[in-house]
C-alpha cells in the first residue's frame, strides 16, 4: 500500500455487492445521455447529407436548429436532459448514502486511527470516482451499441426517411456527455455522503452503526395506527434526508413519465395516424362531383386494394345560421361514408358532447368543425334551400386543413344519403383507396390504368410514417422503461439498506413477539410512505410540467390543441410506483425472516 | 410438573469435522417461581441453553416444555405469539426501540398483540421501576441503569410467566446492578414469575433460588443456594 488511499480498490472489491446498486445508477445514467446525444449526433448528420444530396451544398447547424420544430425538439430535449441528470443526481446520491450509513462503523475506526476528517471527504469522493472507472465506460459503450441498433433499425426497418442516418456512427458529442454526466453526477452526489462520513465521532468505532437511540428526535405516533404500521411510518420521515432523496426519486420518474408523454403526443399532431389516410387518392381536376360512382365497384374488386371509401363536396353553398338571430353565410358540405364517419370516432377527433349516431343514414343531422373563433355549437340550425339541418356533433380541429383552422369557414360533415338529398349529387369529388401490405406497383399501376387521364392520381405510399411513428414511439416508451426499471431498483435498495441498518432493532422486536407478518407490514408502511409521498410531489410537479410543455412544444403550433389531464399515463406510471413499492418489501422481508433471531440481539 | 422442563436437548453448529456441540443432553425442570442463575465460562454454551428455552434458536434434539406444552412442535407463527405472551426477554444491550417512549417500549408486546394495556398494571409498574417520571422520554434521553428498567417492564407487561435474562447486568455499574436485579426480583415475587437469568456476578449468584453451572455444554445443577 502506497497511501491510505490505495484502500479503495481493495475496499471495493470486497464491498462488490453492497457497490451493485451505485454502480448500475452510474451507468444508467451515463448509458442515458449517451444515447441520447448520440442519436441526436446521428439524426443532424442524416439531416447535414439530406440537404446535401438535395441543395448540393452543407447546411450550417444554424439552419437546422433555426426552425421552429428545431427550436421545440431542442426545448425538449434540455428539459429531459436536466431530468435524467436530476434523476441521476438523486439515485446516485442516495446509493452512495446508504453505503456510506452502512459503513459509519469503518469511518469511525478510521476516525479512531488518525484519519482527517479531509482525508475522510477524499476517501469518499474518490471512491465514488473508482466507480466511475468501470460504470462510465460500460455506460458509453451500452450507449454507443444502443445508437447503432436504433441506427439500423430506423435505417432497414422504418424506411425511406431514414436511408441517410449513419449505421455504425460514433458520437464525440455521445461519448463527451456521457463521461461528463458520470463525473459531475458522481461528484455532486458523492458531496453530501463525504460530509457525512467526515462527521463521525471516532467514538461510534466501538459504539455500533450511525442509526444509534441518539439519532432519533421524536417519538413514534401510536393512536392512528397499529404498531408496527406507526414505526414503519416513522422509520420512513424520521431521516429526512432519506425521505427526500427517496420521495425524490419516486417524483422524478413520475415527471419524467409525464413529460415524455408530452413527447408522444407532440409526435401524434406532428405524424397523424389517421386510420382512414389513404394509400391512393383519385380526385377530380377541378374538385367537382365528376367521379362516377361506379369506379368505387370496380376499384373495390381489383388485386392489392384493402378499401375503397369517398368523398362528395360542395363549396359556397348558400345557407342561413340560425342561433341567437338569423345570418347568411356560404358554406363548405362533405359528405363521409360510414367508414369516413367511423374513422371520426376512433380518431377521438369529436369534442366531447357530440352525438354521430344520428349523423349515419338519410338524417337532418350533421357534424360542423369547432373553432375557438367560430360561432357554431352543438344544437345550432342550418338552413340549405328547403331543408333544415341541426350540427349533431363538432370536430376538435379542422381536418382538411393542414394547420388545423377554419379560418372562419363554416364546413359541415354529412353522411352521404344526406347529402344526396341535400344536393341530389351521386358522383365524387374524392376516391380514396387503402392497399393491402402486399399491393404490389402493378397493382396500383393497374388501379392507374382505369382511373384514365381525366382525375388526378395520387399514389400516398411513400407519404406514410406509420413506421416513423412506431419507431419515435417505441424509443420514448425504451427510454422510459429504462427510467423505471432504474427507479424500481433504486427503490428497492434503498429499502433494503434501511433494513440493513435497523437489522439489529428488527431482530429485537422479533424476540419480544413481533411476528413475521407484522414485521412485512412495517418495511411496507416504511415503503409506501416514500410512494406516497413520492406520488404527491411527483403529480404536482409532472402535472404542471407537462401542462407547461404541452403549451409551449404544441399548443404553440397547434391553436386548437388543448391540454387535458393525461389519465392514462398518470394510471399507468402511478401502477408502477405501486408495483416498486410491493417489491422492494419483499426481499428484505424475505432476509428478515431468514435470519437468525439471536445472531442480531446479542451484537454490539 | 415445572413450569419449565428441559429434556435431553443436544446442540451441535457446523457439520462432520467442522461441527461444534454446544449443548450435551442437557435436562432439568424449573419450578413456577423459581429464581435461577445460569453461569458458566465465556463460550460454555450458557446463551445457547437460554435461547432454546426462549424458543429463539430450535435444539438438534430434545424437548422443551413450558406448562407442559413442547414449543418446538408448534408452528413459527403460533411460537411467536406464544413467545410473546408467555416469555419476557431482557438483553444485555437492552435492546429498546429508540423511536418509541419509555411507556410505549413497556407496552410494546401488548400493542404487538392489538391488545390495550391494563391501564393500573402499568402505572404499577411503573411505579416499582421507578420510571414514572421519565414515562414520556425517550430511550437516548435515560441512563442505561433507566434502559434496563425499562426492558423489566417491557418483559413484565405481558405477566409472561417465564422471564429470561441474559447478563441484564453486563452493561450495568455495581449501583445501577443490584437496584436493577432487586426490582426484577420485587416485580417477579409480586406477580409469581419464574427468572432464569445468566451472569457472571458472583454475588447476583448467590442471592438466587438455584444456581446451574454450564461448561463445555454439560450443564451441572449445584441445587438451592439457601440450603
Amino acid at each position: 500500500m502506497k497511501s491510505y488511499l490505495s484502500l479503495i480498490p481493495i475496499s471495493a472489491k470486497v464491498r462488490r455487492r453492497q457497490s451493485r446498486m451505485t454502480l448500475l445508477c452510474i451507468v444508467f445514467a451515463v448509458f442515458l445521455v449517451t444515447a441520447v446525444f448520440s442519436m441526436a449526433d446521428m439524426g443532424i448528420r442524416m439531416e447535414q447529407t439530406r440537404l446535401l444530396n438535395k441543395h448540393g451544398s452543407l447546411p450550417t447547424l444554424q439552419s437546422l436548429t433555426d426552425s421552429t420544430m428545431g427550436q421545440s425538439l431542442y426545448l425538449i430535449a434540455a428539459v429531459l436532459f436536466v431530468l435524467i441528470m436530476i434523476a441521476g443526481v438523486l439515485m446516485i446520491s442516495s446509493s452512495i448514502n446508504s453505503n456510506v450509513a452502512q459503513r459509519t462503523k469503518f469511518f469511525g475506526m478510521m476516525r479512531c486511527i488518525g484519519m482527517s476528517r479531509q482525508q475522510i471527504i477524499r476517501f469518499v469522493r474518490l471512491e465514488a470516482l473508482n466507480w466511475c472507472k468501470i460504470a462510465v465506460p460500460i455506460g458509453i459503450a451500452l450507449g454507443i451499441v444502443t445508437t447503432w441498433g436504433l441506427c439500423a433499425v430506423l435505417r432497414f426497418r422504418v424506411g425511406e426517411e431514414f436511408s441517410d442516418i449513419p449505421l455504425f456512427g460514433i458520437s464525440l458529442i455521445g461519448i463527451i456527455s456521457g463521461i461528463v454526466v458520470g463525473i459531475v453526477t458522481v461528484l455532486i452526489a458523492a458531496r453530501s455522503p463525504a460530509k457525512r462520513a467526515a462527521k463521525v465521532s471516532p467514538v461510534t468505532a466501538v459504539s455500533g452503526n450511525s442509526e444509534s437511540i441518539n439519532s432519533v428526535g421524536h417519538a413514534v405516533n401510536t393512536h392512528f395506527f397499529k404498531i408496527e404500521t406507526a414505526l414503519g411510518i416513522h422509520h420512513a420521515v424520521s431521516a429526512k434526508k432519506n425521505l427526500v432523496l427517496m420521495t425524490g426519486s419516486f417524483a422524478l420518474s413520475i415527471i419524467l413519465f409525464l413529460s415524455f408523454s408530452v413527447l408522444i403526443d407532440f409526435v401524434g399532431y406532428i405524424m397523424p395516424q389517421s386510420p382512414s389516410a389513404a394509400d391512393i387518392e383519385i380526385s377530380s381536376s377541378d374538385s367537382s362531383n365528376s367521379i362516377d360512382s361506379e369506379m368505387l365497384g370496380t376499384i373495390s374488386g381489383m388485386e392489392g386494394v384493402k378499401r375503397v371509401f369517398a368523398r362528395r363536396s360542395s363549396f359556397d353553398v348558400p345557407a342561413e345560421l340560425s342561433k341567437d338571430k338569423m345570418f347568411s353565410c356560404a358554406i363548405d358540405i362533405i359528405s363521409f361514408d360510414e367508414f369516413d364517419l367511423d374513422c371520426l370516432t376512433s380518431e377521438d377527433i369529436l369534442k366531447k358532447g357530440s352525438d354521430i349516431s344520428k349523423v349515419y343514414g338519410d338524417s337532418n343531422y350533421v357534424l360542423a368543425i369547432w373553432d375557438k373563433d367560430s360561432p357554431l355549437e352543438i344544437g345550432d340550425k342550418i338552413q340549405i334551400g328547403t331543408e333544415v339541418v341541426e350540427i349533431a356533433g363538432l370536430l376538435k380541429y379542422d381536418p382538411f386543413n393542414s394547420d388545423g383552422n377554419t379560418n372562419g369557414k363554416i364546413t359541415l360533415i354529412t353522411s352521404g344519403k344526406t347529402f344526396y338529398r341535400l344536393t341530389e349529387e351521386t358522383n365524387y369529388s374524392l376516391v380514396m383507396i387503402q392497399t393491402t401490405k402486399d399491393a404490389t406497383d402493378q397493382d396500383v399501376e393497374a388501379i392507374r390504368n382505369i382511373t384514365g387521364d381525366e382525375y388526378t392520381f395520387s399514389d400516398q405510399r411513400d407519404q406514410r410514417t406509420s413506421g416513423t411513428y412506431t419507431a419515435f414511439v417505441l424509443c420514448v416508451y425504451g427510454f422510459l422503461a429504462i427510467i423505471t426499471l432504474v427507479t424500481v431498483l433504486n427503490i428497492v435498495n434503498s429499502i433494503s439498506m434501511s433494513v440493513s441498518a435497523r437489522i439489529k432493532q428488527y431482530g429485537a422486536m422479533r424476540a419480544v413477539g413481533m411476528d413475521e407478518h407484522q414485521l412485512t407490514k412495517m418495511i411496507a408502511a416504511e415503503s409506501f410512505t416514500y410512494a406516497l409521498s413520492g406520488c404527491i410531489v411527483g403529480c404536482a410537479v409532472g402535472l404542471l410540467l407537462s401542462k407547461l410543455l404541452f403549451d409551449a412544444v404544441i399548443t404553440s403550433h397547434y391553436s386548437y390543441a388543448v391540454w387535458n389531464l393525461p389519465v392514462a399515463s398518470l394510471m399507468i406510471i402511478l401502477l408502477f410506483i405501486f408495483i416498486a413499492a410491493i417489491l422492494s418489501i419483499y426481499a428484505p422481508s424475505k432476509r428478515i425472516r431468514n435470519i437468525s433471531v439471536i445472531d442480531t440481539i446479542n451484537e454490539l | 410438573m415445572g413450569l419449565l422442563e428441559v429434556k435431553s436437548i443436544s446442540k451441535t453448529y457446523g457439520s462432520g469435522e467442522a461441527a461444534v456441540q454446544a449443548l450435551k443432553n442437557v435436562s432439568f425442570s424449573v419450578p413456577k417461581g423459581e429464581y435461577v442463575v445460569i453461569v458458566g465460562e465465556s463460550g460454555s454454551g450458557k446463551s445457547t441453553l437460554l435461547n432454546m428455552i426462549g424458543a429463539l434458536d430450535p435444539p438438534t434434539s430434545g424437548k422443551v416444555l413450558i406448562d407442559g406444552k413442547d414449543i418446538f412442535s408448534m408452528k413459527d407463527s403460533k411460537l411467536t405469539i406464544f413467545r410473546r405472551r408467555n416469555i419476557g426477554f431482557i438483553f444485555q444491550a437492552f435492546n429498546l426501540v429508540p423511536e418509541l417512549t419509555v411507556e410505549q417500549n413497556i407496552i410494546f408486546p401488548v400493542l404487538l398483540d392489538y391488545q390495550k394495556p391494563n391501564k393500573k398494571y402499568l402505572e404499577e409498574l411503573l411505579l416499582v421501576l421507578n420510571l414514572k417520571e421519565r414515562r414520556n422520554h425517550l430511550p437516548s434521553q435515560l441512563s442505561g441503569g433507566q434502559q434496563q428498567r425499562v426492558a423489566i417492564g417491557r418483559a413484565l407487561i405481558s405477566r409472561p410467566s417465564l422471564i429470561l435474562a441474559d447478563e441484564p447486568t453486563g452493561n450495568l455499574d455495581t449501583q445501577n446492578s443490584n437496584e436493577v436485579i432487586a426490582m426484577l426480583k420485587e416485580a417477579s415475587k409480586m406477580y409469581e414469575q419464574t427468572i432464569i437469568m445468566i451472569t457472571h456476578n458472583r454475588s447476583i449468584a448467590q442471592a438466587a433460588d438455584r444456581v446451574l453451572q454450564v461448561s463445555d455444554g454439560v450443564l451441572t445443577d449445584f441445587g438451592r443456594c439457601r440450603e
